[in-house]
């Protein structure tokens, strides 16, 4: 399974490149415009399951990355044959000056509310996404605060060390 | 009952009923309330100090905040304080509501919980032992009998600076003040 899958998946798409990590874990990384293909083909292949959806700040290559997590549920964890459910973790880079990305929703309905968090955390607009309201936070952050160049030690100086004391701490 | 404390009971028994009868609102912030179950359930047993759990604000005097508090979350503990009748005590258990403790620089909790509600006890360490909620409601009750457990007079008294903080940072307050604020403006528009 694990096999043929690589090589149906190299032999389908042009621009990606296939690493196995373990046994029943594969990596697949590719281009930004080709990842809803792949999502459907892997769709169609039987990983019916998207367990994650989440991003990656790297600064230093001035991009982000999101990492989609597939699986399947009818292949399950077996005891006796000792095969395992395969994970494929799809990866793709997207430039962080331009951070925009089109919603999987269409594929995986339940991808909506990892796209609002990743919306309000790392500030990625998902294109077509029917509902990108705040999900957690409350207030606004002039830089979505899991982007590495939010300074959380200069936030909460100016925010929560501002608010003064009602009473003496010396009591 | 012992002995020595008759002449509390006789001097003022309302203030020993109502210490002996903590009534701690389940309300879970954090990963401390992990401890409050074991507490309150035949491991530990709370209620041989008197303290047994409610379900709502209205019923409870005791206050146990576990765990941080994130902005969302202080919303919801200014509600449920203020709803609380008195005489009504609050005691911060874990070090992140003392400081911040292992978020001390996160961008969404906040660092001094006694900046927005008044605290009458603490309890340090990251998690404390259950035994450490017996140690406090004992020395609870020394407070209450020194009459030093007075959040809520305090609360009273500061009631503008306390809110005033409480706006500082969580913006326009949905609800009324629970004490007159009286040369503000924004009193006046309501």
């Amino acid at each position: 399974m694990n096999k043929s899958l690589r090589e149906k998946l190299e032999s389908t798409f042009k621009d990606i490149r296939v690493t196995v990590l373990e046994e029943n874990r594969i990596a697949v990384t590719a281009e930004s415009h080709g990842v809803l293909a792949v999502l459907r083909f892997l769709k169609d292949a039987g990983f019916d399951h998207l367990a994650l959806l989440s991003a990656v700040d790297w600064i230093e290559d001035n991009c982000f990355e999101l990492c989609f997590i597939l699986t399947c549920y009818m292949q399950s964890d077996d005891e006796v044959t000792g095969r395992q459910r395969l994970h494929i973790i799809l990866k793709t880079k997207i430039p962080r000056g331009k951070p925009q990305f089109e919603t999987i929703t269409r594929i995986f309905p339940n991808a909506e509310p990892y796209e609002r968090e990743i919306y309000e955390l790392f500030g990625i607009k998902f294109e077509g996404h029917k509902r990108l309201t705040p999900l957690f936070l409350e207030r606004n952050y002039d830089i979505p605060p899991f982007r590495k160049d939010f300074d959380t030690r200069k936030y909460v100086e100016e925010v929560f060390d501002k608010i003064p004391f009602v009473e003496s701490k010396d009591k | 009952m012992d002995r020595n404390q008759i002449t509390k009971w006789l001097k003022a028994p309302a203030k020993m009923a109502n210490k002996y009868s903590l009534h701690a609102i389940y309300f879970c912030t954090g990963c401390g309330i992990i401890e409050v179950p074991p507490v309150i359930t035949a491991r530990w047993d709370a209620e041989r100090f008197g303290v047994i759990p409610v379900a709502t604000p209205r019923q409870a005097n005791l206050f146990l905040i576990t765990g941080y508090v994130s902005v969302k979350t202080l919303r919801a503990i200014i509600r449920t304080y203020e709803q609380m009748p008195e005489p009504k005590y609050t005691v911060g258990f874990g070090s992140c509501p003392i400081n911040g403790g292992m978020y001390w620089d996160s961008y969404n909790t906040i660092k001094h919980l006694d900046k927005y509600i008044p605290i009458d006890g603490w309890i340090a360490g990251c998690m404390p032992r259950p035994e450490a909620i017996f140690i406090a409601v004992t020395h609870l009750w020394t407070l209450i009998d020194k009459e030093m457990a007075n959040g809520y007079m305090r609360y009273k008294k500061n009631y503008k600076s306390y809110r005033r903080n409480q706006e500082m940072l969580l913006g326009k307050l949905e609800w009324p003040p629970l004490y007159p604020v009286s040369d503000e403006p924004r009193g006046n528009e309501q």
